[in-house]
């Protein structure tokens, strides 16, 4: 059989947006060799279809085959689907492809999305995201009463249990808000995709991460049109996938290593800085609640919680006595 | 091929005069529909709500607002006149006035639709009202309102810095050379032209009650006061970090309410009203950019964007030779193609190759921003234009617009002809 | 004249587009103002506020094309169209209507049904902490509007038929007063 077959893909980025957009380049260029030619797959970016944030509806309705975004932008849809992204005081991510992919991580996904006529697989991770940048130093709880913070989602539900005021900002004018300090703090992704965003430049205070450990983009897959594709283009689709996303984790540790350098480099005076711990336990605290109030409305909610939270406790007892240990040991 | 007929199409479809909006609409369906099936209109609704979330673009209606009850209250009449009367004897004082107006209008939004509309409607009637050549009065108007591109906060602006990876806090500070220079050569290419031509922008006569010049100049200098601190205040505001670039517009529309309390022009009936008028403007300029959107669909659907793409990727010459061609094909596509176009579609092919070139990437993106501006007075698909025609009074024509711009398309070229070959006069080099 | 009537009918459906839309202005513009001085002034944020922004923009500029449609705001390329007679002008007009306004608004309307559906079902609400609920109402917003572009531009064409017909007289359009 040497029909050809055509799938066309929708992603939430610009076509140019670094290590996003790569991916996708790279699943299409995989799929074409692994495939001898006979899956092709075309990629639209938001510049095309315009709609970065119809994605989830574009490949439900067919419009899209396939669809690379991620699948906590489909909260207000999907609640579960929060899960799946990252969460606040997570997995790391190699935690999390444990559980993704040795765990229940991808069948309680398919139980998410299955409903919907659509498949989910995991699309690349970004590492650890940073916390913000910030236009004034938080020393304790009290700095946080107020905070005029930009940060989306659940994430910005934890800062507003503080007594920090999230705010919607338009991107375009969020420059030139936080230099004028119409804003005091801006959450973004971390040096390899905040540095063309500028903000080292007006803002002095980089905060380490905690909400996002590991955010792991997603592939959506229309149902209907993965079962057109004969076995043998369906292994090669998803084997791309799998072989792209950690193939993003890797670039993505890369790249904030070297923008980082540079940023540091360049910027010596951006002071990087973690919350002090009385934030730190308060935000946990916050995470807990709203976690056990969506958990006491859904039991899905609960059964992926639960899932998440045992994993977790035995990856991480490896992981302190693994790389933690190790990395401590070579400090001091 | 099917993207070049549909351009061809659309242009002569627009020729006949109906509404710019739906020939855009109407001739994306008839070319969509025919080439990928109606199937394609599902998207609609996606690029609809993307407009619908794009709150910079709520500047639009808010400056629009700003402009009708300034200009209701007859305080835009009022700022302009007097500014003009202090220019004296010297001719061209209202339209250098209207330059001086529409940058610091510029300077509080980025969107080209709110300043060029709100320009028109403060002005225009002043200037028609004081026999200025129309067409010199639409030209002014165009270029001034459209300076809001180049002068940051700008939309241009930050789109390049998305699409080519800069810093847009560096952009920012890049184009402001290049547009204090737009605003100074326009300063000049009006006095020489109203000195030549002196029917052409007459002196304001002094008021009958005055004496003498220095009691006309002490009383122009009261009055300008209000509206112009009016003006201030949105631009101070964010500066002051009270505001963003565009919440600053509706404290302008809030101002100008109040503006007209303290002249005791006050009612809710005419917030009503100018509310009303408010929303036919505002329509006029979004339906445009609806119909634009469902044509960019066909046309990059129907495989317009890979033609694009094809022509421009094997530009010959080396360094210079590249920037010409192109700085000239941008300048050619933006007769035709929308600026967020071009920068998303056009912009990415050319990055990398003036990237292997050498040619530094904010001074790259400055030339392009300045060309993309020059395309919105482009006729016959230039933005600001039909936002111009859809203020202005019957008795301007389209031809007035068109002639208008002319002088002014000519200075940017200039402009951008400069900046191409003397970058270190603007720091950008 | 049944024409004339009908005429008249969706000219009132109109203007009644163009007097919520402005009462949606006036309501937008205060939300922005007190977004502004809630923020600065009181230190505090409402997103549920700062998302109705954007749900009272929407709907001022979509509920605003059909009442712009009917007092003839929208731009017309006049350079030929300017010098036509009114019964030209009136062929152009039904054409137009047919050929590229009718089936336009009809198609991004029934569409627009389909993508106001799914929210509905989803039961779509806003992602953001103390976000609006119901995305469907604002989406529904979409077909809403091009229907009614659609009815405005049966006025529009039942206008043409009547100045064609000579029914009545062709009225130019009166841009905002100066
Ligand atoms: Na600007
Ligand atoms: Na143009």
């Amino acid at each position: 059989d040497d029909k050809v077959y055509h799938l066309k893909l929708a992603e939430t980025w610009g076509a140019n947006t670094p290590l996003l957009g790569d991916t996708t380049k790279r699943l299409a260029y995989l799929a074409k060799t692994l495939s001898n030619g006979r899956l092709q797959i075309r990629i639209d970016s938001s510049n095309k279809h315009k709609a970065p944030f119809g994605v989830f509806d574009m490949v439900r309705a067919g419009q899209y085959d396939i669809g690379h975004s991620a699948s906590y932008y489909w909260k207000g849809k999907l609640p579960n689907s929060l899960y799946f992204t990252t969460m606040p005081f997570g997995m790391t991510a190699p935690e999390q492809y444990g559980w993704f992919y040795y765990g229940d991580g991808q069948s309680l996904m398919n139980e998410v999305y299955e409903p919907f006529g659509l498949y989910s697989f995991p699309g690349g991770n970004t590492g650890v995201q940073m916390g913000g940048w910030f236009q004034k130093e938080i020393n304790s709880l009290a700095d946080v009463q107020g905070l005029k913070i930009r940060i989306p989602g659940f994430a910005g539900e934890i800062w507003a249990k503080l007594g920090a005021k999230p705010v919607n900002i338009a991107p375009g004018d969020l420059y030139t808000s936080l230099e004028r300090r119409t804003i005091d703090a801006v959450e973004w992704i971390g040096p390899s995709l905040d540095i063309q965003m500028g903000f080292h430049k007006i803002a002095p205070f980089y905060y380490t991460g905690w909400h996002e450990p590991a955010s792991e983009l997603q592939f959506l897959v229309n149902k209907k049109a993965f079962a057109r594709l004969p076995a043998d283009l369906q292994q090669i689709l998803t084997t791309a996938m799998r072989v792209v996303a950690y193939d993003m984790y890797i670039h993505f540790q890369h790249e904030s290593a070297v923008n980082w350098a540079n940023m540091k480099r360049e910027y010596p005076a951006i002071q990087v800085k973690s919350f002090p711990k009385d934030v730190i336990n308060a935000m946990q605290a916050a995470n807990s609640a709203l976690l056990a109030a969506h958990a006491e409305k859904d039991p899905l909610a609960k059964r992926i919680q639960h899932s998440q939270a045992s994993y977790m406790a035995k990856a991480r007892a490896w992981t302190e006595i693994a790389d933690q240990a190790y990395l401590n040991s070579m400090s001091e | 091929m099917i993207g070049i007929v549909m351009f061809a199409v659309a242009l002569l479809m627009l020729l006949v005069g109906f509404p710019v909006a739906f020939t855009f609409g109407g001739v994306a369906l008839l070319f969509g529909v025919f080439a990928e099936g109606a199937e394609m209109f599902a998207f609609m609704p996606f690029r609809i709500q993307s407009i619908m979330e794009n709150t910079v673009l709520m500047a639009v209606p808010l400056f629009i607002f700003m402009g009708i009850v300034l200009q209701k209250t007859q305080l835009a009449e009022q700022l302009l006149e007097s500014m003009g009367k202090l220019f004296g004897g010297v001719r061209g004082g209202l339209a250098i006035s209207t330059v001086l107006v529409g940058a610091l209008l510029a300077a509080s939004t980025g969107v080209v639709g709110a300043s060029v509309v709100a320009m028109g409607l403060i002005s225009l009637p002043v200037m028609l009202k004081y026999k200025y050549d129309k067409s010199l009065a639409c030209g002014t108007i165009c270029a001034s309102g459209t300076l809001g591109q180049i002068i940051p906060p700008s939309i241009i602006l930050i789109i390049l810095g998305d699409v080519l990876g800069i810093p847009v806090g560096d952009l920012f500070k890049a184009a402001v050379g290049p547009g204090l220079m737009l605003i100074g050569i326009y300063v000049v290419y009006i006095l020489i032209y109203s000195y030549m031509k002196p029917e052409a922008a007459p002196a304001l006569p002094l008021d009958d009650d005055v004496k003498n010049k220095r009691e006309q100049y002490t009383k122009a200098l009261i009055a300008i006061v209000p509206p112009l601190a009016l003006i201030l205040i949105v631009l101070g505001s964010i500066f002051a970090g009270i505001a963003t670039p565009t919440e600053s517009s509706a404290l302008g529309g809030v101002g100008a309410m109040i503006l007209a309390a303290l002249y005791r022009q006050f009612s809710w009936k005419m917030v009503l009203s100018s509310a009303q008028e408010t929303v036919k403007v505002t329509a006029m300029v979004f339906a445009i950019l609806l119909g634009a959107t469902a044509f960019s669909m066909a046309f990059t659907y129907t495989g317009g964007d890979y033609i694009v793409e094809e022509v421009l990727s094997d530009l010959p010459g080396g360094a210079t030779g590249f920037l010409i061609l192109s700085m000239l094909a941008i300048l050619v596509l933006g007769f035709f193609i929308d600026f967020v176009e071009i920068s998303f579609i056009i912009v990415p092919i050319l990055a990398p190759v003036a990237d292997a070139f050498g040619i530094a990437p904010v001074w790259f993106a400055i030339l392009i921003a300045m060309n993309l501006q020059t395309s919105f007075l482009t006729p016959p698909f230039g933005f600001s234009l039909f936002y111009l025609k859809g203020v202005a009074p019957p008795q301007v024509t389209t031809m007035d617009i068109y002639r208008g711009v002319m002088p002014f398309i000519i200075m940017q070229v200039a402009v951008v002809v400069s900046i191409l070959l003397f970058p270190s006069f603007y720091g950008l080099s | 004249m049944f024409l004339l009537r009908l005429e008249q009918v969706i000219n009132s459906f109109s203007e009644l587009m163009g007097k919520i839309s402005a009462v949606l202005f006036v309501l937008m513009l205060f939300n922005v103002f007190i977004d502004v001085v809630m923020r600065y002034v009181f230190n505090d944020v409402s997103i549920g506020m700062q998302e109705m922004e954007w749900h009272l923009y929407a709907a001022v500029f979509l509920l605003g094309v059909p009442y712009t449609l009917k007092t003839g705001g929208h731009v017309r390329v006049d350079i030929i169209y300017d010098g036509l007679s009114a019964k030209t002008k009136s062929i152009i007009d039904m054409l137009g209507c047919l050929i590229l306004l009718f089936p336009f608004c009809a198609l991004v309307g029934w569409y627009g049904v389909d993508f106001a559906r799914e929210a509905f079902e989803l039961g779509e609400t806003s992602g953001d902490p103390g976000g609006l609920p119901y995305r469907w109402l604002i989406k529904s917003v979409i077909p809403f509007a091009f229907f009614a572009i659609l009815i405005s531009g049966v006025g529009l064409f039942l206008k043409s038929l009547n100045v064609y017909l000579g029914n009545s007289q062709a009225d130019d359009y009166q841009p905002p007063q100066h």
